[in-house]
């Protein structure tokens, strides 16, 4: 899912890396001292989490935990997203960097909407864990086919999109297995992105 | 503690290593600027693209091998969108149903090139040179505070929570070999969850000594970079001859 440069028109690039910025400005500008060890630290633990690798049918698929890190950090995760994306870029080449914004976009956004789901408080915990994880990536992946849809790829990206549906549904009870995880050894780790 | 992936070969002598970090990152970026606003559908230019390319390749020193693997780590992403191009792209312009084809297929192979062209600088650019030192350049480009701080962040403990990561995966496989389950997920779970906490704690930790040193939320540089003249040479003349394939070829 993380657009390498070269694939989408460089105008769309370059426009979604300034609005990544303006996102950056906005969400950014209301972090104080004390928050930035723990994004820092939270986005290291992304990072490292995204390298778990799971088998399933043959292939094995990452995880991408853009739901959890919302509900972790709330606004605050997408600074936190677009620093972990700019560190797979150079180190992994996974994502072009000119094209970092329009990843941060989709990503973000993901993170964004997993945070507004777990914020319904009325929905019960469980539901709101498995929605975010699950809307997390399935936002991320309608949005990147969504991209190629405006770069002039046609519709079939979008074929690509409902394929993701299964890895949002895995990401989905991976995300609810850690808020449990969390709810019962570290239940204030969850009143920080509140 | 040892963790090869993070700029691995920054550490080889050549003139590209030599470098200071900004006339690098400048020069790369603008190399990938340039190979990116390429016409769709253009090849021609790639020839002289990719043998500049190479040149660089060499004289840096990193192995072939080494570059060809990371361009595989992300050929599926880069097929796929040559794939979908192929199959139901829409080139500019009205071509007749017989050229269609062709059409798409030149426009594939120019996304598949830019692409692959792409890797190369970047694994280039992060293979001659170590990544504390590309952030500092960052910065000292006037990379926005936050990022910087958070950048800074991230890459110190990176390496302390793969360590993490490598102990509760050896734990993890020590306890549940064999197939994935239904039940295994759990598993999974549990070892994203614990490093999450780690980290959490181990946050507060840090932060508490870090402000016991005077920690105001920025960083100073950690070494001064020295931008002399064969930067400025380096600089001129690998952006030029990027130019020059893109006006002439």
């Amino acid at each position: 899912m993380h657009i390498a440069d070269g694939i989408i028109a460089t105008e769309v690039c370059i426009a979604a890396d300034a609005i990544s910025l303006g996102a950056l400005y906005a969400f950014g500008k209301k972090t104080e001292a004390g928050d930035i060890p723990r994004m820092g630290f939270m986005g290291a633990a992304l990072f490292v989490a995204s390298l778990i690798h799971f088998p399933i049918a043959g292939t094995s698929i990452h995880l991408g935990l853009y739901g959890l890190a919302g509900i972790l950090l709330g606004i605050r995760a997408f600074p936190v997203i677009f620093v972990a994306l700019l560190f797979q870029s150079l180190i992994f080449q996974h994502g072009g960097l000119l094209s970092v914004g329009l990843n941060a976009i989709n990503m973000g956004a993901g993170a964004m909407a997993g945070w507004l789901v777990w914020k319904a408080g009325r929905i019960p915990e469980s539901i709101r864990a498995f929605s975010a994880g699950f809307i997390g990536i399935l936002l991320a992946a309608f949005l990147m086919a969504m991209e190629f849809q405006i770069t002039g790829y046609g519709r079939g990206a979008f074929f690509i999109a409902y394929i993701y549906s299964i890895a949002a549904a895995v990401e989905g009870v991976l995300t609810l297995t850690i808020i449990n995880f969390f709810r019962r050894a570290k239940p204030d780790i969850l009143e920080y992105g509140k | 503690m040892k963790h090869s992936f993070l700029d691995k070969y920054s550490r080889l002598d050549s003139p590209i290593h030599r470098r200071d970090p900004r006339a690098k990152i400048v020069a790369f970026l603008a190399a990938l600027l340039i190979i990116v606003t390429e016409p769709r559908g253009e090849i021609r230019s790639f020839l002289f693209y990719y043998l500049l390319i190479a040149l660089v390749l060499i004289i840096s020193r990193v192995p072939v091998l080494y570059v060809l693997k990371r361009c595989l780590i992300v050929s599926p992403f880069v097929l796929m969108a040559a794939g979908l191009m192929l199959l139901s792209g829409t080139p500019v312009g009205g071509e007749a149903t017989a050229t269609l084809f062709g059409a798409r297929a030149m426009l594939s192979l120019s996304i598949a090139l830019k692409a692959f062209a792409a890797v190369v600088l970047l694994t280039l650019l992060t293979s001659t040179e170590r990544i504390h030192r590309l952030l500092e350049g960052l910065r000292s480009l006037k990379m926005p505070t936050l990022l910087g701080v958070l950048s800074a962040f991230m890459y110190r403990y990176v390496f302390i929570l793969s360590d993490e990561m490598m102990r509760t995966t050896r734990a993890r496989m020590s306890r549940t070999p064999g197939r994935l389950t239904t039940s295994r997920f759990t598993t999974y779970g549990n070892q994203a969850a614990t490093i999450f906490i780690r980290s959490w704690e181990r946050s507060q930790i840090v932060y508490d000594a870090m402000c016991s040193r005077g920690f105001r939320g920025s960083f100073p540089l950690r070494t001064a970079l020295d931008f002399r003249w064969p930067d400025a040479f380096f600089l001129a003349s690998f952006a030029l001859l990027f130019v020059a394939v893109r006006v002439f070829a």
